[in-house]
């Protein structure tokens, strides 16, 4: 982090300087490069539990003040060999499930557009599942600090190596979306104290609607992920060492934690909408994801954002519920609900001051956490962060 | 009487210069003249320049420009949001590789050519300056 910041900050200021569009490399305009990052600092006042983004850190930001939750940097290059046909390569170093900021391919295609209603890609695609969830990781392109934690920091998936097509389709003056997509991926989270999930994704498919009407755009999706599942960590180890007693019973802890969570297949239905008018930002958005044990997440938010000039103040409001066996309530189900309040201020066209308080009420401790302190029951929460972001 | 009225059609014609005048400072949507695209919708318009749907009435693909020192005004007239909003908006589809924004031109000679030398390139000029070789498509209201 500490070799981090400098190198952002560097980056932060070219940024200042530079014009905010994808700058041509080449007299022809055919070799684009362009970025995005962010700055983060958070303070967590619970002594109890780490902060964390999403499923993929293994750490969380702990009492006090810490900036490797939100901080991150993302590079793009481009070349277009065609009108109809170009690539685009992306990649980000942010703190993910290596434990550290190694940067990674985060996108590798090849794109052709043979007509404006028509668009193929093939390669490292960006998991389209929710609305906005492919750029969850561009801060200048939202108004919070960091997307919903209760709704996108469940995703298991960053990226998909395959396919995906888009059609578009005008009716009348609003327009129809189709995107199907397929293909395969892997992806490490961390879902318990002491238990790794590593996701072999074999298949991962879905698709989605969008109608755009006016300043609305609304979505449905589906997406189905088959996995093979493996665990690593304390408790797969001490798990494993147990079933070693009974040989004649031939488990591994794979097979048990692997029945017990039921992560081999898991579906996600979701549904969107996006207000965009002027100043007025609105957005609320609600999924529902279920595993093969039976299992099931429910997570959404609302958010609403009014643009007065340079600043632009929110508030959302995000809960996310798990049931084990189709029943909430029950031993490591996870329960909370986060009500947020920020504000925007644009300090030039390519960068972003932010300042967000998230009140979160833990219902019943779960997987957003780190480091739960064993006794603790949940509670109330304060999450404070500041964000700088840039695009360059 | 006779003065009165005179008075009022001196001061309706007054009026009607001042919004004339203002209407001149509008932002026309411009086309190669030799396009065969008599006019555009707003919300073709805003298909178009923001990325959401490139089809021209022609069928071609449509190649929008950004003109930079009428940019602000522009995006301010066709959507109501000013260029921070605009990157914003297209960091979004950019960085998730969905579309790509107009190009960039700087002088507006460089827009110009492009415009009328490319049948389906299209820009935008000050609505008081529409060059004799560009067609107007739609004018927006500032």
């Amino acid at each position: 982090m500490r070799r981090l910041l400098p190198v952002c900050l560097g980056i932060a200021m070219a940024a200042l300087a530079c014009a905010a569009e994808a700058r041509p490399l080449t007299d022809d305009g055919r070799l684009t490069f362009s970025g995005f990052g962010t700055l983060g600092l958070i303070h967590n006042n619970l002594g109890e539990a780490d902060f964390t983004r999403d499923i993929s850190q293994p750490k969380g930001a702990g009492e006090g003040w810490s900036a490797r939750t939100d901080s991150l940097l993302g590079a793009q290059v481009g070349y277009r060999f065609t009108d109809e046909l170009d690539t685009v390569v992306q990649g980000i170093s942010r703190y993910h499930d290596s434990g550290d900021f190694s940067p990674e391919v985060s996108w590798a295609f090849l794109r052709y557009r043979p007509d404006p209603g028509l668009q193929l890609r093939v390669g490292r695609l960006g998991w389209d599942v929710y609305q906005l969830s492919d750029s969850r990781y561009v801060g200048y392109a939202y108004p919070w600090v960091r997307p919903p934690v209760d709704h996108f920091g469940t995703l298991q998936l960053t990226y998909i190596d395959g396919v995906d097509v888009t059609f578009k389709q005008p009716v009348g003056s609003d327009l129809v979306l189709l995107k199907l997509y397929a293909g395969r991926s892997k992806s490490d989270v961390f879902i318990g104290e002491g238990i790794e999930t590593h996701f072999d994704v074999d298949k991962v498919y879905g698709g989605h609607v969008d109608y755009e009407t006016g300043p609305w755009r609304f979505r449905l999706g589906y997406t189905e992920v088959k996995s093979d599942i493996s665990f690593s960590g304390e408790v797969p180890d001490q798990l494993d060492q147990l079933l070693a007693l009974n040989p004649y019973a031939n488990l591994t802890a794979d097979d048990v934690l692997g029945d017990a969570y039921g992560f081999d297949r898991l579906r996600l239905y979701s549904l969107g909408a996006v207000y965009d008018q002027g100043p007025l930002q609105l957005q609320a958005m609600w999924n529902r994801s279920k595993t093969s044990a039976n299992g099931s997440v429910d997570s959404g938010f609302v958010s609403a954002g009014y643009r007065i000039d340079r600043v632009t103040p929110y508030v959302v409001y995000s809960q996310i519920e798990t049931a084990s066996d189709g029943e909430g309530g029950g031993e490591g189900d996870f329960k909370q609900k986060t009500y947020s309040l920020g504000a925007r201020y644009d300090v030039t066209a390519n960068m972003a001051l932010k300042a967000q308080l998230d009140r979160v009420h833990v219902q019943r401790p779960g997987f957003l956490w780190r480091d739960i302190d064993s006794d603790w029951n949940g509670g109330w929460g304060s999450i404070f962060s500041l964000g700088l972001d840039f695009i360059f | 009487m006779n003065r009165v009225r005179r008075l009022l059609i001196a001061s309706t014609l007054s009026i009607t210069t001042v919004v004339s005048a203002s209407a001149g400072a509008d932002i026309a949507i411009v086309v190669n003249a030799g396009s065969g695209i008599d006019h555009l919708t707003r919300s073709e318009a805003v298909n178009i320049f923001m990325g959401r749907y490139r089809k021209l009435p022609t069928g071609n693909v449509a190649l929008p420009i950004d003109s930079s020192s009428l940019k602000a005004r522009f995006y301010r007239a066709l959507v109501n949001k000013d260029l921070a909003e605009i990157n914003s908006y297209w960091a979004r589809l950019v960085f998730s590789g969905e579309a790509s924004p107009p190009q960039q031109i700087a002088s507006s000679e460089d827009v110009h050519q492009l415009v009328t030398q490319n049948m389906n390139a299209l820009s935008y000029v000050d609505s008081a300056h529409v060059p004799d070789d560009m067609h107007v498509v739609l004018t927006l209201g500032e």
